[in-house]
């Protein structure tokens, strides 16, 4: 089975994370759910980044943690965006599209 | 970054319950991701598989997690910690041989170090010490300046100066350090005293306990008000803790002064040699007779105190300071000084230091070596243990412990022993230093043993103990550490280390290395040990050139008595007279300087007909002097009787004759001195060390003796039969001419024991040091030897079962043990060689590559050595090849 899945490259998936959380609360596995189902299938993050990438983020203050209880009643950990990862979101937000923009204008150019 | 901390904090002492929400986080995690699959409509089992396949190593997740969350740092030291000190308790004997090993070289360096902190790092010890500042003068160009002490001293004018027109300090001081007085009294006593300006006991803040310190009008007129206040050790030793001394008079140079006050205890003033009374300072000239350095403005003889105004800092001081030395410079044409000013300590004028800071750098160098040996001793150990643990490091590197991670247990290890030894070292150190110092102070010259040294430890000492513990972990486990992670773990895991040979190559050259390292450090000490012990031997048995058995030396000052030349000359004459009327006296004589008193006079010279000037000690004689001390004249005559120094005869030395004249014969030759006057050579006397010991080759001349040198001289005596009467007849003759004289009598030999005392006190210490080197380095040797013997059972059972018998064995292990410490030797021996020149001058002409001790302490370092082998070689040849061969 071809596994259509690409690698995430170096540090997007911070921006990924801030990203999801910008909508709602969420713990870790509907963190990575929703990034697998919104990439189309394209992106899957692997458990052992996705969670040391949480608590860092978590150490940096973007996002804060709090016990709640999930969609099936079980005890899970939410995470959300804090005042501090909105604006970091804004800023990798905008980097990210100045990269992308310019990888692809070479791309097309060449 | 709070947020950050916090979190960290609570992951490092929640430790149980953040790992509890870990486990339940990922848990939670897994059974979604199960639910999903089973959702997908595959089986409950193939559900899980894939899960936990996706999921990964749950561990390995929880670790990765554990290093973002920023506490495995903390953590892993902390079990590093508890794990080391499980393996010290594990090998007990180990851990004691490397902690006393340690404890050793740390302590003996930081008891040193807290004397030497003690002598010249600490501050003063007064109140509020840290405000008070030491202000010397450095004079750029040559300058002619009359020096009374030391150049970076000021004159009273500079003081004044100085005192009136800075804005930085509540008060300035000034004093005359080392001031000699005689006090009068039922026994004469000679004391070091102290000339200060009268604000001394306000600025220093120490206010006397009895009656008053000085005040202004004590110091108002020059010569006059000789008022005194004494120290608290004084009216206890000599007035007997008299309650009512404050308002008598006491008689110091044959002065009446006023007790007006006695110091607080413990007080002894701002200098390492306590002062026992203090006088104004303008009372100096009649104090010091003849001598008027007040009123001199180019005499440098006061030293300068001052106290800071408080919120002043060290940089206004300078500023302030430096207008008034640049002002002076203006007013005193061709002078250019700068200022040297430091926080007061003892020994912290500039002169002083320059002459500490290489004494100090020598010793602590000489400590530092020994525990530099200790260190090598316990890398030893380490490398021999590493190697019996190499299994275990095997086992953690191939189970994924990094190579950094292993260092930084190791090095741990290595840490937790340096601090056990360090600390217990330390706390000896604490301890013992105090009555160490006081012991080897009291067997110094006299002049020292009054020294005061405070070797309490304060935090400069415990500093020191901490950094020198860091690094002498670092020093023995670093190397043992990296050795032993480096390791190939296919080989490692599959044979058992023991079975591997005497280690592998690298570890075995390295703890040849570190046992060669020790004997040539051994070496050095010993080297040096044992040339000054030679020298010492050298200047007991050589001859001087003159006779000094029977001959009594007594010095007598009379100008500092306030004698005139005629009174000196009248009151000598009788003295002569009395003297040579004593029973078993045969010969007496008058000189300047008595032969090796450290009493030395010298001048330029220069000789007709040629440019350069000569630098030539001379001494004034009376014509009894060389058949009292025994030189003979070889050439030409002996001064007539009559002759002063007004006659233009000179008598010089041999060598000084072949220096100054060649090939020529030096009767009747000119030399001429400074003033234009010249002085013709009637005689030549044979070559002595008079002046310095095991010098013989200085230029020397004498000059007859004139009146003039009656007011200071040393009467010499040639007796017969024992020292005690002659010198108490001596003493009894000069009572009965003037009670209030002053007389010091000693046998001519007792002023080798001032000449030999510095070297036997090196000799000593490097002697101490060196048996602590040779121990520890024999240990070393020990280890070593029966390490490899240990390893080589097998080879040696091999050996033996293929014929070879037990001395070719010892053989084979002695040699091998032979050739680190033949070659550390020969190190030590041309390290020792190169540098022992620095000791010549405790040599008495002795060689410095003196054959003897250059043969002896190699051949005896090389016995100590073999000895340390043979004992555990001897186990090599007790063999069994049976048993040897079914070793492990």
């Amino acid at each position: 089975m071809p596994d259509p899945r690409i690698d995430l490259p170096q540090g997007t998936l911070d921006l990924l994370i801030l990203r999801t959380l910008a909508l709602e609360p969420q713990h870790g596995w509907a963190i990575s759910e929703r990034i697998h189902q919104v990439s189309s299938q394209a992106l899957f993050v692997q458990q052992g980044s996705l969670y040391p990438a949480l608590h860092r983020l978590e150490r940096k203050g973007w996002i804060k943690a709090r016990w709640g209880a999930s969609e099936n009643n079980r005890r899970a950990k939410f995470y959300e965006l804090t005042r501090l990862g909105h604006k970091q979101l804004e800023r990798e937000e905008s980097a990210w599209r100045k990269l992308a923009a310019a990888v692809a204008q070479i791309l097309e150019t060449t | 970054m709070l947020n950050d901390l916090l979190l960290r904090l609570r992951s490092l002492f929640r430790r149980k319950n953040v790992e509890a929400e870990l486990d339940d986080e990922l848990r939670f995690h897994f059974e979604q991701q199960d639910a999903k699959f089973i959702q997908s409509g595959l089986p409950p089992q193939e559900a899980k598989r894939r899960a936990r396949l996706e999921f990964g190593g749950m561990e390995q997740l929880k670790e990765e997690h554990r290093d973002a969350r920023g506490v495995n740092f903390i953590e892993t030291v902390l079990q590093d910690i508890r794990y080391g000190l499980r393996m010290l308790r594990q090998n007990p004997g180990f851990t004691v041989a490397a902690v006393l090993a340690i404890a050793l070289g740390v302590g003996i360096n930081v008891g040193i170090f807290s004397v030497l902190n003690g002598a010249a790092l600490r501050l003063l010890p007064i109140p509020r010490a840290e405000q008070l500042v030491s202000v010397s003068q450095i004079f750029h160009r040559r300058t002619v300046r009359n020096t009374h002490g030391e150049t970076s001293m000021f004159s009273y004018s500079e003081y004044l100066d100085y005192s009136e027109h800075n804005h930085v300090f509540s008060g300035l001081l000034a004093y005359e350090p080392f001031l000699e007085g005689t006090l009068a009294g039922i026994k004469m006593q000679q004391l070091l005293g102290t000339a200060t300006s009268c604000n001394y006991f306000e600025v220093l803040n120490e206010h006397p306990a009895q009656g008053r310190g000085f005040v202004d009008s004590d110091c108002a007129a020059s010569g006059e008000n000789a008022v005194v206040v004494v120290s608290d050790q004084l009216w206890r030793d000599t007035f007997g803790g008299d309650p009512t001394l404050v308002g008598k008079k006491i008689t110091l140079n044959r002065m009446a002064f006023t007790v007006i006050g006695v110091a607080p205890p413990g007080f002894t003033g701002t200098e390492p040699m306590p002062s026992a009374f203090w006088v104004p300072i303008t009372i100096q000239k009649v104090l010091d007779a003849g001598r008027d350095r007040l009123g001199d403005d180019n005499m440098s003889w006061l030293a300068l105190l001052g106290r800071v105004r408080p919120g002043v800092t060290m940089e206004q001081v300078r500023a302030d300071l430096g207008v008034i030395a640049g002002r002076i410079d203006q007013l005193n044409l061709g002078r250019t000084t700068s200022l040297a000013i430091s926080t007061a300590t003892f020994f912290g004028r500039p002169e002083e230091r320059e002459s500490l800071i290489p004494v100090a750098f020598v010793i602590l160098a000489a400590f530092g070596l020994v525990l530099l040996i200790a260190c090598a001793n316990v890398a030893n150990l380490l490398l021999a243990r590493a190697s019996a643990r190499q299994k275990e490091i095997a086992l953690r590197l191939s189970i994924g412990a990094s190579r950094w991670r292993l260092v930084r247990q190791l090095l741990t290890e290595s840490l937790l022993l340096s601090m056990l030894g360090g600390a217990l070292g330390s706390l000896f150190a604490f301890w013992s230093f105090a009555s160490i110092t006081q012991f080897v102070t009291s067997h110094l010259p006299h002049m020292f043993s009054t020294l005061a040294v405070n070797v309490a430890p304060d935090f400069r000492v415990l500093g020191y103990a901490l950094a020198l513990t860091l690094v002498t972990g670092i020093l023995f486990g670093l190397i043992p550490a990296l050795q032993s992670s480096r390791l190939d773990l296919n080989t490692a895991l599959k044979e058992d280390g023991a079975k591997s040979g005497p280690g592998k190559k690298s570890g075995r050259f390295l703890r040849n290395t570190l046992v060669g390292a020790q004997i040539a450090v051994c070496m050095i000490l010993l080297l040096a040990a044992g040339l000054l012990l030679r020298g010492l031997y050298y200047a007991q048995t050589v001859d001087p050139g003159f006779e000094m058995k029977d001959v009594a030396a007594a010095f007598l000052y009379p100008k500092a008595q306030g004698y005139d030349e005629t009174r000196a000359t009248a009151f000598m004459g009788r003295l002569r007279e009395r003297l040579a009327g004593l029973p078993g006296v045969s010969e007496i004589a008058q000189a300047e300087c008595a032969p090796l008193s450290h009493d030395f006079s010298a001048g330029y010279m220069t000789v007709p007909g040629r440019l350069d000037k000569v630098l030539i000690e001379y001494n004034h004689i009376t014509p009894d002097y060389f058949s009292v001390v025994g030189i003979p004249i070889v050439r030409g005559r002996d001064f007539g009787p009559d002759e002063t120094e007004d006659a233009p005869g000179i008598i010089v030395t041999e060598s000084t004759a072949r220096r100054l004249w060649p090939g020529a014969d030096p009767l009747g030759k000119t030399l001429r001195q400074d003033t234009g006057r010249e002085y013709s050579v009637i005689g030549v006397a044979k070559d002595a060390q008079v002046s310095h010991l095991g010098d013989v080759n200085a230029p020397y001349l004498y000059f007859p003796a004139g009146p003039q040198d009656n007011m200071r001289t040393y009467v010499l005596v040639r007796f017969a039969g024992s020292f005690t009467p002659v010198d108490k007849a001596i003493r009894e003759a000069v009572r009965l001419l003037d009670p209030d004289m002053p007389v010091d009598v000693v046998r001519l030999e007792d002023y080798l024991e001032v000449w030999r005392s510095p070297s036997r006190i090196v000799a000593a210490l490097s002697g101490a040091l060196g048996v602590l080197a040779v121990l520890l380095a024999s240990i070393g040797v020990y280890g070593m030897v029966s390490y490899n013997v240990s390893r080589c059972v097998r080879e040696i059972g091999i050996r033996m079962a293929l014929g070879a018998d037990r001395t070719e064995v010892m053989k084979l292990v002695i040699e091998q043990a032979m050739r680190p410490v033949l070659i550390g030797g020969l190190a030590g021996l041309a390290a020792c060689a190169a540098v022992s020149h620095v000791l010549s001058s405790m040599l008495f002409g002795l060689s410095a590559h003196d054959p003897l001790a250059f043969i002896s302490v190699p051949l005896l370092l090389l016995v100590i050595a073999l000895a340390a082998s043979y004992v555990p070689a001897r186990r090599a040849m007790r063999v069994d090849p049976i048993v040897a061969l079914r070793y492990e």
